[in-house]
């Protein structure tokens, strides 16, 4: 039988011994200004600067040499044959000719430099093959590394209508797993080694936010709704594949409709807005979902009259997602895809008609380009510069898909200019979200302003909406005979 | 009972010596005392110097004009862009249009170890219409930031703390843009 009282008395007993040798463990806090390190049964009590530590002194109880070179601002650490490089002030630190990022900077101090306890556990310590184990006083510094010894990681990323490809290329082999977290993201598990990030990482995807290396971790932010649809390893050189999409179906408004296709390729046209959402609206009350609806039906009694398939993406009174008029377009195989709005400008002189078609950033292709000529110089140098050009490739690739696009919107806006009189508007690129994903030529076509009085009504007669059907129709057929 | 409590007192006396010597005894090991440090030195704050900043504004003929303004330029990157969004959202002194066409307030600048500038204000009262506005919106905060933080690539603009996929349903507002001299007028 047990005593409850007797019970009690003992948890009372064990939580005083517990409370009194944990009080024990408080002196490292004892002296704020002071945190001690041992190292081989000597110890050195090093000062403190608000959260950061004197570096020289620790890495002198290890043997370890440090030289500041004024010239070039950095400090060289000798340890047998490491040498390792850092910079008070930079997250860097060059480990036998390496590059590692590190999590923070270290410091200019009156002892020279001072640095977090991470940095001098994970940056400082990690690389010369110690670790530092937490004791009463403060630390012990023990052989063999905490973070198993460092792998560097580039990352490229190629953009697709509707997935992305992120390719991690590992610097020596290692188990690498990729998987989903809880809370959305994606992480790359290393076994037994720490990933650096390459510092001369420029990642550029319109679904991957950012890369964070954490312990033996890459942790990869995701925008919403994209997650891991797969991943696979590759050999020679070693990468991580991953496959990042939409994960979760967005909500449609209406059930989608099952959208088939008989017969030819159509040309998919989007009444812009629809449902609730009007749009742009003049002082005569038009408003730009009921004009781009009329206009998209004189277009497709236009282009039908010249023999093309036609389809609307939205009825009269319905809503759609944006990506769902994109979606509707890649389901039937369009041959091309016109989405049409009317402007609205807090400038009530601004007028005229304009085309848009999607960018894909100057500086992205200009980089592509100058990737591609790099490891074209470099070609049979390097066995690990092939992924890196196919990811290029497929870059280019798209590119050319928006020069197609660039094609349409220049033959249609050519022909707008004609019919209103125009000289200063014309084809311009910016990242809409309807023209995202589309795999066809896409052009977005904003037929006028309503916020233009003149215009306004202009738009609101049937005569000139036919008037800009045909425009609109006849860019399209000259860009689809041209060769 | 009495017994317990004699251990209770016991092990108290024990843990409190063993307290104290820890605390107060000869360390195992030699210690050498380095000279005692302080905390972080509070620097001096220095007013940054004026420069000439290039802020961009809608005009009448729908494309972004540059007007140049000197204003205290501080060399940290995060006040820079705060401090060139604050003139954008102060608005034009010519003939020009605001950028943001509703009183807006700068809440948060976050920079990415990318060079992306991730800016939020506050969200607009009413829904806006026109891709015009909204590219005016987009760009003549993007490439005013770029212009004069050319250490930046990108720039998100958020509103009310979020992301939004669209302002007024036709840019995508939900990645970070980069600089698009095809709005500003020549
Ligand atoms: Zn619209």
């Amino acid at each position: 039988m047990i005593d409850p009282a007797g019970t009690h008395m003992r948890k009372v007993l064990i939580a005083s011994i517990i409370f009194l040798l944990g009080a024990s463990l408080l002196p490292a806090q004892v002296d704020l200004h002071t945190v001690e390190f041992q190292y081989a049964g000597r110890g050195v009590l090093v000062p403190k600067l608000g959260t950061r530590i004197e570096v020289i002194p620790i890495l002198a109880l290890i043997g370890a040499g440090a030289e500041y070179s004024r010239a070039a601002g950095t400090y060289v650490v000798a340890y047998g044959e490491k040498r390792l490089q850092f910079t008070p002030g930079h997250k860097l630190v060059m480990v036998d000719g390496k590059l590692l990022d590190t999590m923070d900077a270290p410091v200019p101090s009156p002892g020279g430099v001072a640095a977090s306890l991470d940095f001098i556990d994970r940056s400082l310590l990690g690389p010369l093959g110690f670790r530092l184990d937490p004791i009463p006083q403060g630390y012990r510094i023990v052989p063999g590394a905490r973070f198993a010894e460092p792998v560097t990681v580039r990352a490229a990323a190629a953009d697709f209508a509707a997935t992305t490809t992120l390719v991690l290329t590992l610097d020596r082999a290692v188990i690498a797993e990729a998987e989903s977290t809880e809370d959305g993201g994606i992480v790359v598990h290393f076994d037994d080694a720490s990933p650096r990030l390459d510092p001369g990482t420029l990642l550029r995807s319109r679904r991957v936010r950012s890369l964070t290396s954490n312990g033996r971790e890459i942790l990869i932010e995701t925008g919403a709704d994209i997650g891991l649809l797969n991943w696979h390893n590759l050999d020679d050189p070693p990468r991580v594949i991953l496959e990042l999409g939409r994960v979760y179906p967005t909500p449609t408004p209406a059930p989608a409709r099952v959208v088939e296709r008989s017969g030819p390729p159509p040309i998919v046209i989007d009444p812009g807005h629809g449902g609730k959402d009007t749009g742009a609206v003049a002082r005569t009350g038009l408003n730009e979902r009921d004009l781009t609806m009329s206009v998209a039906r004189y277009l497709s009694a236009e282009l039908r009259a010249r023999g093309h398939a036609v389809r609307l993406t939205r009825e009269d009174g319905e809503g759609r997602a944006l990506t769902d008029r994109t979606a509707i377009a890649n389901r039937l195989e369009a041959k091309i895809f016109v989405s049409l709005h009317a402007n609205s400008s807090t400038f009530s002189s601004v007028k005229g008609a304009e085309t848009y078609y999607m960018s894909l950033d100057d500086q992205a292709t200009d980089e592509a380009a100058a990737a591609t000529a790099k490891l074209e110089n470099e070609a049979g140098a390097s066995s690990d510069g092939r992924s890196d050009l196919d990811l290029i490739l497929w870059d280019l690739a798209q590119a050319s898909a928006l020069n197609e696009s660039a094609g349409l919107a220049v033959a249609v806006q050519t022909r707008l200019n004609a019919l209103l009189d125009l000289r200063d508007r014309g084809v311009k690129q910016a990242p809409f979200v309807v023209l995202t994903g589309a795999t066809m030529p896409a052009i977005l076509v904003e037929v006028g302003f309503l916020s233009n009085p003149t215009e306004a009504s202009r738009l609101g007669s049937a005569e000139h909406q036919q008037a800009l059907a045909r425009a609109i129709a006849t860019g399209i057929e000259a860009f689809l005979s041209e060769p | 009972m009495n017994r317990r409590v004699f251990w209770i007192l016991a092990a108290a006396v024990v843990s409190l010596a063993l307290l104290a010597w820890v605390l107060f005894g000869p360390g195992r090991h030699a210690i050498t005392r380095q000279d005692m440090v302080e905390g972080d030195a509070i620097p001096t704050p220095t007013p940054a110097p004026e420069q000439r900043v290039m802020l961009l504004f809608p005009g009448s003929d729908g494309l972004l004009h540059p007007e140049l303004r000197s204003v205290p330029l501080p060399a940290e990157v995060h006040e820079k862009v705060r401090t060139v969004v604050l003139e954008v959202l102060a608005g034009p002194t010519g003939n020009l249009q605001p950028v943001v066409p509703w009183t807006a307030e700068l809440t948060a600048v976050f920079i990415d170890h990318e060079g992306t500038a991730f800016i939020d204000l506050t969200a607009p009262p009413k829904p806006l219409t026109g891709s015009h506005n909204e590219l005016m919106l987009a760009y003549g905060l993007v490439d005013s930031i770029l212009l004069n933080c050319p250490s930046l690539t990108s720039i998100q603009i958020l509103f009310g703390g979020h992301e939004i996929p669209t302002l007024t349903g036709h840019l995508d507002f939900s990645r970070p843009l980069v600089l698009n001299k095809r709005f500003i007028a020549s």
